[in-house]
């Protein structure tokens, strides 16, 4: 594939924020870091080829590490709350991997769902997770006020323009490590696994380290992800460990394309931007419009509409004989 | 030199005795073909050699090391190479792809990370090298499931033996499903390979077993009943009546 979609792609989105009005600069940094979370989410669904229910988790842990961290010990600085983020949703990840790595199929989905629920009930119900005066009786959970971290860099403060262009670079540098991923022997010894276990252990592959590693690695991209949207969203609740959050880098995956490394970005990008166009709309409406794409795709574009984009754009290659791209 | 010594090896999955009480060796380089009626416990007694399944009693030496608990993967590493009765491929990759996968099982490069696989210029040159031995060069861009099954079962045999440090290869039912023709080319590939590789091969086709075995191994209801030089089995009239006489009826078996 030629790099030419990625330069433009690139280019609208670093064009377009200044011109645009903040509501859609979130929109837009939404995008991202839910492009981060499913990227990282596909590496086990689209590349293992485990369908988890699961991944809030991760991606919960890291919006919660930054949220906590500034809101107990008053740390806003990026370079200790991205890493930890990551190391947080790693770990978790390296823990409960073993529990749910057992099994495939129904049991994985089943597993990672119970424990996204768990999650969600521990959030709730612990004060540490909860702002204090924001009462259960009122159903308001989690923590508010989030503030943009702080890079460190002196005379620089985050405004919602220059936040944007931070996530984006943080998307580019995940997309670019995935993509190495993705490519490595480790990353075709992935699909090998998704396509036979049983063959790529006759052929001597350790595919339960393989399982691992890679859940891992993705809980640690979901976790880029959860603080990525904490900064941008400003709150967070318990509902970003359940199923709610969890269920959309899938359907993200498939309408975009699973077997497709931006697959899942695309995806990102169509729920984002109809769910926003929705919300200024006919919100109440949302959960039946994100059904009926997620329905349209599958019934029309079976193999993810990133897929069918990538034939598109080998079409106007061959058509403009520049086969350079 | 013994290779293989499997000792009162017993399988049973509820009350099917699908291996059962079963003990032979395997020299270096010895052809050996496990034959018997469907059902037999041929696959479980593959299966329970390369690691897929747990021995319900008994134990399995390679190399002189008891790997009765050893991990499938650890066996690969030890010098056991295996194709599947089905098929041993990955249908929805490409031929090549199936090439670098079975090519980097064993090397330390398979849990590089960050490196492109294309980087690795000797893996590269060696999947082109076994596909054109193959004659599937033409067509390593091709999914696995679009090329024909001859050519599948060529590219089966032909990546089920570049396992690195290759001593034991168990192909199970490598010419099923073949014409006389493409069972030639399999009976090929199978005699080329070097002495210091042992074959076990589970076969129905009479052709390929007399074509390839020094020694019949015969199985019924998960024991073994006859273990001798082809000439020996054939002649056998217990084998017969099990056996070749059930053979027979599907039209199937070797003309005596
Ligand atoms: N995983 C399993 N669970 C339960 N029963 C099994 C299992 N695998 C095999 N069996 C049973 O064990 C017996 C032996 O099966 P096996 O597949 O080893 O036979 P086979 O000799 O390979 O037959 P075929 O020639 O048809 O391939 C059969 O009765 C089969 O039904
Ligand atoms: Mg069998």
């Amino acid at each position: 594939m030629s790099f030419a979609p990625y330069i433009i792609v690139g280019l609208i989105l670093l064009i377009i924020p200044p011109f645009v009005h903040a509501d859609i600069q979130l929109m837009l940094a939404k995008f991202l870091a839910f492009a981060v979370f499913a990227i990282g989410y596909n590496l086990v669904f689209g590349y293992l080829g485990l369908l988890s229910l699961g991944h809030g988790v991760y991606f919960g842990a890291g919006g919660y590490t930054v949220a906590l961290l500034q809101y107990h010990l008053d740390i806003d600085s990026f370079w200790i709350a991205m890493p930890l983020a990551i190391v947080i949703a790693a770990l978790l990840a390296a823990a409960l991997g073993p529990i749910v790595l057992r099994s495939t199929g129904m049991y994985f989905l089943l597993l990672t769902f119970a424990l996204g629920e768990l999650f969600y009930s521990i959030a709730w119900h612990w004060p540490f997770m909860n702002v204090i005066g924001v009462g259960g009786e009122m159903g308001m959970r989690g923590i508010t006020g989030i503030m943009y971290p702080d890079l460190n860099i002196p005379g620089l403060t985050l405004t919602s323009t220059s936040f944007y262009y931070f996530i984006f670079v943080g998307f580019v540098i995940c997309y670019i490590l995935l993509y190495r991923i993705t490519n490595s022997p480790f990353g075709h010894a992935l699909v090998g696994i998704r396509e036979s276990e049983p063959r790529m252990q006759a052929l001597g592959y350790n595919t339960w380290r393989y399982k691992y590693i890679a859940f891992i690695i993705s809980a640690g991209f979901s976790g880029v992800g959860g603080a990525m949207f904490a900064w941008n969203n400003t709150i967070i609740d318990p509902s970003h460990f359940a199923v709610g959050t969890s269920f959309l880098p899938m359907v993200m995956s498939i309408i975009g394309g699973s077997k497709i490394l931006f697959g899942p970005v695309i995806g990102a990008l169509i729920v984002i931007f109809a769910e926003y166009f929705a919300s200024i709309t006919v919100r109440a409406r949302w959960p039946l419009i994100l059904g009926g794409i997620f329905v349209a795709s599958v019934m029309f574009a079976r193999a993810g509409i990133g897929v069918y984009l990538a034939r598109l754009w080998e079409k106007v290659r061959v058509r403009y004989g520049n086969t350079k791209g | 030199m013994e290779i293989l010594r499997v000792e009162n090896l017993s399988k049973s999955f509820g009350g099917v005795h699908a291996v059962n009480d079963v003990s032979f060796s395997v020299e270096v380089g010895e052809r050996l073909a496990v034959i018997g009626p469907n059902g037999a416990g041929k696959t479980t007694l593959f299966n329970l050699i390369n690691g897929q399944l747990r021995p319900t009693a008994g134990r399995i030496y390679f190399c002189g090391q008891d790997i009765t608990k050893m991990l499938t993967h650890q066996r690969a590493h030890a010098g056991q190479g295996r194709s599947f009765q089905l098929t041993s491929l990955f249908l929805d990759l490409t031929v090549f792809e199936n090439a670098l996968l079975a090519l980097n099982g064993t090397k330390p490069s398979r849990y590089q990370v960050l490196r492109p696989i294309t980087g690795y210029e000797d893996l590269m040159a060696k999947a082109e090298e076994t596909l054109k031995a193959a004659a599937l060069w033409e067509q390593k861009d091709e999914l696995v499931k679009n090329i024909s099954y001859g050519e599948q079962r060529r590219l089966e045999i032909a990546l089920t033996t570049v396992l690195s440090d290759l001593r034991l290869l168990l192909l199970d039912e490598p010419s099923c499903g073949l014409t006389g023709a493409e069972s030639a080319d399999i009976i090929e590939m199978i005699r080329k390979l070097g002495r210091d590789i042992t074959v076990l091969l589970v076969a129905h086709d009479m052709d390929l077993v007399f074509g390839v075995a020094e020694r019949i191994m015969v199985l019924h209801y998960g024991e073994i009943i006859a273990d001798g030089e082809p000439e020996e089995i054939q002649a056998s009239p217990m084998v017969k009546e099990i056996y070749m006489g059930s053979e027979e009826d599907t039209g199937s078996a070797r003309a005596s």
